[in-house]
C-alpha cells in the first residue's frame, strides 16, 4: 500500500496541493479554472501551515498505523480499512462531536463549515485517482511510497 | 550533434516538425512544456495578487480578501488591466515607430512603394496637399499627434477610421480613447497598489484601450506599413522550414516593425553586398521570415521576391528554424523573439543583433535602428555578418527539413487585394454568405501556445472543423504560420471544407483559409468587416462573423482582444484569459458584454465543441439578418 510522504523542506508554501484537494472534491463538474475559490463548499482537507522561521509545514493525513482519530470515534464514522489500510471517513455516521479534530496528532482533522462534519482525506479514493495533491506539488515535497502493511 | 536532447516535447499539430524538434540535440521550449506542466491554481485564476509587499495574497475559501481587503473580482480585474495595458502599449510603440519612419523617409524623399494607401489614408484623414511626400508626412504626423495627446484630450483619427454606428456606441459607454500613450500610463497608474477597486471601471479602460490598440496599433501600423513598404499583392508563395537555402547567407527576422528593415532589405540585395557574399563563399543573403514580422514580409512578398526566401515558421518555430544550421543571425526589433533562442545561437554561432532596444536580448549585439544614420548601420549589420558567416560554416553542421511544409500557400490578402481579386466589390462575397454558400467567417488570429493542446494544435484543429461546417477562415498573426505550414493555406487544401465551401474554393482555385499576415492584420479583418457591414447597412455585431484567438499566448493578444470585444465581435479563447477566479470579470466579459458593446468571450480549449459554438452563433445572425 502506498503513504503520501512529505519532505517539509522542499514546500515554499505555494498552496497547489490545497487546490488540488478541493478540485478533487468539488460537488460540481468543471476544471480548475472554475473552482470556486472563495466558496465554503470547496474546503481543502489539507493545508500549509507557515512558522515563525519562514519555513512551511504540509499537513496532510498520514492514515496512521495506529490512528487516534479512529480510536477516539464513538459514532463509527471513522474507520481504518483493513485491505488498504486508509482511514476512510463516512461522513453520514458522524454524530458531530470532533473527538477526533481533537485526537489528531498531526492536527490536520478540522471541522467543516457547516460544523456538522469533519474534513478528512481519502486518498482520493472518491475521485478515483491517485492522490491528486501529490501530482499538483511543484517541488515534490509530498511524494508516494510503497509501505508494509 | 546527433544526439537527442530529450524526446519528452510538446504536440505539434505540425506533425513532421514536432518530430523533427523531438530529435534535436538542444533544449527548446518543446522540450520545457514537460517541466512546466504543474501549474499554480490561483494564477491561472487570476487571484494572486502581489502588488504590495503585504503580499502574494490568494483567494481561498477561509481568505476571501487580500490583506488590504481586495476581494477576487478587484484582484482579477486590476491583474487583467495591467496586462491589457502593456500589451497596448506594445502595439502603440510598433504604430509610433512606423509613424516616425513614414515621417522621415517622405522628410528625405525616400521611396514610397504604396502610393494608393498614402491616398487612401490622405481620403480618410481629409489631407487635401497634393506633393505625396507632404500628404505623407501629414498622415504620419496626424499619426503621431493623436498618439502624443494627454489622456483627457480624445484622439481624432478614431472617428475618421472607425465605422460610425460603432464610434455612436462607442460614444453611449464613454470609451472613445484619449491620447493612446496616455491611456497606457491611465491604465497602469490605475490598477496600481490601493488605487483602483472598482471592478466594471477598470474593464471599462480595457475597452477604451481596446479601441486606441485596434484603431492605431493594429488598423493604422497595416496602412502606414502599406505606404513604406507596399500593398499585399496575391500570389502563391513556399513556407516552412524549406525556404532556408544554406546556399545564402541566411537572416532570420523576428518581430512586428517592417519598416525597420526597408533600407537593409534593398541594400542586401546590392551589387557591392552580393560581391560580400560571395567573396565569403554565399550566393547571396535571404531573409527568413519568422514571427509577424516575416509574415508582413511575406504579405508584401510580391515587392520582395530577390530578398525574401519565404515564411519559414511562427514564434515556436524559430528554435527548429535555428536549429538547422543554416542561420546565420538572427536580427530582432520586438517581441515575440524567444529567450530560448540565446542558448542555441551562442551554440550555433548565431549573430544575434536587436535593432529596437525594447526587445534587447541578453546576448545580443544593440545596434538600436537610427534613420538618419541608416545606411551605415545596414552596412555595419551586414559586416558583422558576413564575419559570423565565416566563422560559423564550415563549423556547424547542417540540419535542413528541405521537404517541411508546402511550395504554394496563397498569401498577399489584404482589404484591397481581396476585394480586387472579386472584381472590385465585396458584393461576390456577400452573394455567397446571403446564399449560404459561405454561411460565416471566422477570423481566426492571435498567437500561437504550447498549452491549448500542444504547439498550433487548437489552432489547426478548430480552423479544420469550421471550414468543414462551410465557415471561411482568415488568419492573422502566428496561428498563420502554424495553419500555413500544415498545408491548409493550399488550394488543395478544400477537400477538408464542407461540401459548400468547398465547391466555392474549387471555382476560385483559393483556399478555404486565407492569409492576412501578421497579428496586426487584425486590423484588417477589421476593415473587411466594416465594409461588409457597411454594404449590408448593418454594424458590426449583426454580421455572421466571429473571432478567435484559439491560442493567444501574451498581454497584446489581451489587447487585441479587447478591440474585437469593442467590435461588438464573439470572441473565442482556448485558454481563459487569467480572470476566471472573478465572478464579475466572467459575468462581464461572457454575458453582460453582449448588452454593453455586442461582443462576447467564448472560453473553450475544445475544438470540436468551440465550432459548434461559433457555428451556432454564426447561425444566429444569420437569422438576424433574415439570410
Amino acid at each position: 500500500m502506498k503513504r503520501i510522504m512529505i519532505d517539509e523542506t522542499k514546500c515554499d508554501g505555494c498552496r497547489n496541493c490545497e487546490l488540488a484537494c478541493m478540485q478533487a472534491h468539488r460537488s460540481t463538474p468543471g476544471s480548475i479554472y472554475d473552482l470556486d475559490l472563495t466558496s465554503r463548499e470547496n474546503e481543502s482537507r489539507n493545508h500549509i501551515v507557515s512558522l515563525q522561521d519562514g519555513s512551511y509545514r504540509p499537513i496532510f493525513c498520514r492514515h496512521c498505523d495506529q490512528p487516534e482519530c479512529v480510536m477516539s470515534c464513538m459514532s463509527g464514522a471513522l474507520k481504518k480499512d483493513p485491505d488498504t489500510g486508509l482511514v476512510l471517513y463516512d461522513g453520514e455516521k458522524c454524530g458531530s462531536c470532533f473527538m477526533c479534530v481533537m485526537n489528531c496528532p498531526y492536527g490536520v482533522l478540522r471541522p467543516d463549515r457547516t460544523r456538522t462534519r469533519v474534513l478528512k482525506c481519502d486518498f482520493c479514493t472518491s475521485a478515483g485517482t491517485e492522490p491528486s495533491c501529490v501530482g499538483a506539488c511543484p517541488r515534490q515535497a509530498i511524494y508516494l511510497e510503497e509501505v508494509i502493511g | 550533434m546527433n544526439q537527442c536532447y530529450g524526446c519528452n516535447t510538446c504536440k505539434s499539430a505540425d506533425k513532421p516538425l514536432e518530430a523533427f524538434i523531438k530529435t534535436l540535440p538542444m533544449e527548446t521550449s518543446h522540450h520545457r512544456v514537460d517541466s512546466q506542466k504543474t501549474k499554480c491554481g490561483f494564477g491561472l485564476q487570476g487571484v494572486c495578487c502581489r502588488l504590495c509587499a503585504n503580499g502574494p495574497c490568494r483567494i481561498t475559501p477561509n481568505s476571501p480578501r487580500g490583506i488590504c481587503g481586495a476581494n477576487a473580482d478587484t484582484i482579477v480585474t486590476r491583474n487583467f488591466l495591467r496586462a491589457v495595458a502593456s500589451g497596448s502599449g506594445c502595439y502603440i510603440h510598433v504604430v509610433e515607430n512606423t509613424a516616425l519612419n513614414l515621417k522621415k523617409t517622405a522628410q528625405k524623399k525616400g521611396e514610397l512603394k504604396g502610393l494608393n494607401a498614402l491616398q487612401r489614408l490622405a481620403d480618410i484623414f481629409e489631407i487635401r496637399t497634393e506633393d505625396v511626400y507632404e500628404k505623407a508626412e501629414q498622415v504620419a504626423d496626424a499619426v503621431l499627434r493623436d498618439l502624443y495627446k494627454p489622456e483627457y484630450e480624445k484622439m481624432e483619427l478614431t472617428e475618421k477610421v472607425a465605422y460610425g454606428p460603432r464610434v455612436k456606441r462607442w460614444k453611449e459607454l464613454g470609451i472613445m480613447p484619449g491620447g493612446a500613450k496616455s491611456e497606457v500610463f491611465q491604465g497602469v497608474v490605475k490598477c496600481s497598489t490601493n488605487l483602483n477597486s472598482d471592478p466594471a471601471d477598470m474593464l471599462t479602460d480595457c475597452l477604451r484601450l481596446g479601441v486606441s490598440t485596434g484603431v492605431y496599433g493594429l488598423t493604422l501600423t497595416n496602412l502606414l506599413n502599406d505606404v513604406l513598404l507596399g500593398e499585399p499583392e496575391l500570389r502563391m508563395a513556399p513556407v516552412g522550414l524549406r525556404v532556408i537555402d544554406p546556399d545564402y547567407i541566411n537572416i532570420m527576422i523576428t518581430g512586428h516593425q517592417h519598416t525597420i528593415f526597408v533600407d537593409l532589405q534593398e541594400r542586401l540585395v546590392s551589387p557591392e553586398a552580393e560581391a560580400k557574399a560571395k567573396a565569403a563563399g554565399a550566393k547571396g543573403f535571404k531573409l527568413v521570415g519568422c514571427t509577424c514580422v516575416g509574415q508582413d514580409l511575406q504579405l508584401r512578398g510580391s515587392h520582395y521576391t530577390e530578398v525574401f526566401d519565404g515564411h519559414a515558421g511562427n514564434n515556436y518555430t524559430s528554435e527548429a528554424i535555428l536549429a538547422t544550421g543554416a542561420i546565420d543571425a538572427v536580427l530582432s526589433e520586438f517581441n515575440c523573439t524567444l529567450p530560448g533562442i540565446e542558448p542555441i545561437c551562442d551554440e550555433l554561432k548565431i549573430k544575434q543583433i536587436c535593432l529596437d532596444s525594447v526587445a534587447k536580448k541578453a546576448n545580443a549585439e544593440m545596434m538600436k535602428f537610427d534613420f538618419d544614420h541608416r545606411e551605415e548601420q545596414s552596412k555595419a549589420i551586414i559586416d558583422k555578418i558576413v564575419d559570423a558567416y565565416k566563422e560559423r560554416r564550415g563549423s556547424v553542421s547542417l540540419n535542413l527539413m528541405p521537404e517541411h511544409g508546402n511550395d504554394h500557400s496563397l498569401t498577399g490578402v489584404s482589404e484591397v487585394s481581396l476585394k480586387n481579386f472579386l472584381g472590385g466589390s465585396w458584393q461576390p462575397l456577400i452573394d455567397l454568405i446571403v446564399s449560404g454558400d459561405i454561411k460565416g467567417v471566422a477570423g481566426v488570429v492571435g498567437c500561437s501556445n504550447l498549452t491549448a493542446g500542444g504547439h498550433d494544435v487548437l489552432s489547426v484543429e478548430l480552423t479544420k472543423e469550421l471550414i468543414a461546417k462551410d465557415i471561411i477562415v482568415l488568419t492573422a498573426g502566428c496561428s498563420s504560420g502554424g495553419i500555413e505550414n500544415c498545408g491548409l493555406m493550399t488550394p488543395e487544401a478544400a477537400k477538408f471544407a464542407g461540401p459548400k465551401l468547398r465547391a466555392v474554393c474549387e471555382k476560385l482555385g483559393i483556399p478555404p483559409v486565407l492569409n492576412f499576415g501578421p497579428c496586426l492584420a487584425i486590423g484588417r479583418l477589421e476593415i473587411v468587416a466594416t465594409e461588409l457591414a457597411a454594404a449590408l447597412n448593418v454594424d458590426l455585431p449583426q454580421l455572421p462573423l466571429v473571432l478567435s484567438a484559439a491560442q493567444w499566448l501574451e498581454e497584446q493578444a489581451l489587447a487585441d482582444g479587447c478591440f474585437g470585444l469593442a467590435l461588438g465581435l464573439p470572441l473565442h479563447l482556448g485558454l481563459p484569459p487569467f480572470v476566471t477566479g472573478s465572478k464579475v470579470a466572467v459575468k462581464v466579459l461572457t454575458e453582460d458584454m453582449k448588452e454593453l458593446t455586442g461582443g462576447q468571450v467564448i472560453i473553450n480549449s475544445d475544438a470540436k465543441e468551440t465550432a459548434d459554438i461559433l457555428e451556432k452563433i454564426i447561425m444566429e445572425k444569420r437569422g438576424g439578418l433574415n439570410i
